[in-house]
């Protein structure tokens, strides 16, 4: 039993002169810290996707109930046409028609160009999930060279570990009490004007 | 109202140039070009005659801030404006922006007003428009 626990100490000493020796210890420690970030970032993504998701289908639901309308009085106006040309267009029915076309038209638009714009989540998305998979590429690697350094002699080549390069900090997720982010355009717009442009 | 503007739209997110280029067509410049990064963006620049960029700033090979910079030193560019639209909203990059001679600044995601806001603002200041 003693020998174990002395096995167990020397390879507990080991992996400490290992970590310390390769470098790893801060890094580790950096990247066990970046892991709540990490978290709210994934939060975000289902957040930004989930409210993208919402828009698109409210749009659609309306755009289709205008396009359902539409259908419906394109039929009602072919009708009386058909039964008296003359009329519908002496009473007006022709050209009421023509403007709620017109209008439903200019609303659909405006869905389709809101459903357009909900596609950005892909943009910002995408920028956080590419921090994400560094982060977790950062930790991997770290993993990996210090089980290569730790194993028995059998390879000692190890993968370089990747350069940290957010000098950009991408979409923020967490702006609330940060006075360094702008939480809105008109933020952006004073802090520009207060600049002078 | 359609002009003869040309745009190019900078982004490394395909998504985000359709979107943009969309927006441009709907408020009637439908002449416009992308590129996915400062590199590309800087080459197609040079080549041929563009009056406006509306650029992101986090892209590979060149970021937006790289690209301003080197817009703004080229004697044949540095008239053209560039608009930044971008999730960074850090206010020194903001600032730094600005200072580096950024005709405007958008913070993603935005809607389409401002961007016509903004564009029309550039376009006036510019004389474009």
């Amino acid at each position: 039993m003693h020998d174990v626990h002395q096995r167990i100490g020397q390879l507990t000493r080991q992996l400490h002169d290992s970590l310390n020796g390769l470098g790893l210890t801060e890094q580790l420690k950096d990247s066990v810290e970046e892991l709540p970030d990490a978290k709210s970032r994934l939060t975000y993504i289902a957040r930004l996707t989930g409210d993208a998701a919402e828009k698109v289908l409210n749009s659609v639901d309306q755009a289709k109930s205008l396009h359902d309308e539409i259908a419906r009085e394109t039929r009602r106006i072919a009708e009386l046409i058909v039964k008296d040309p003359v009329a519908a267009v002496a009473k007006g029915h022709v050209m009421n028609f023509v403007t709620h076309v017109e209008q439903s038209s200019k609303a659909i638009d405006k869905h389709l160009t809101e459903i357009m714009m909900a596609q950005d989540f892909h943009d910002l998305t995408g920028q956080v999930i590419a921090r994400v998979v560094s982060l977790t590429t950062t930790i991997e690697e770290q993993l990996v060279q210090l089980l290569i350094e730790t194993a028995p002699a059998v390879s000692t080549k190890t993968t370089p570990v990747a350069e940290r390069q957010h000098a950009l900090s991408g979409p923020a997720i967490s702006p609330e009490n940060n006075p360094d982010i702008v939480t809105s355009q008109s933020q952006v717009d004073d802090l520009l004007a207060s600049l002078g442009f | 109202m359609a002009t003869e503007l040309r745009f190019l739209v900078v982004d490394d997110f395909s998504t985000m140039r359709r979107i943009v280029r969309n927006l441009l067509k709907e408020s009637g410049y439908a002449e416009a070009d992308e590129a996915e990064d400062g590199v590309i963006a800087l080459g197609k620049l040079r080549a041929s005659k563009f009056d406006f960029v509306v650029s992101d700033i986090n892209m590979p090979n060149m970021n937006g801030f790289q690209l301003l910079a080197e817009i703004k030193k080229d004697e044949k560019l540095k008239h053209i404006p560039v608009l930044m639209v971008t999730a960074e909203a850090r206010k020194e990059d903001i600032v730094a922006a600005a200072q580096q001679g950024a005709a405007g600044y958008i913070v993603k995601p935005f809607t389409k007003a401002t961007l016509e806001d903004k564009l029309n603002n550039i376009l006036v200041k510019t004389g474009l428009k």
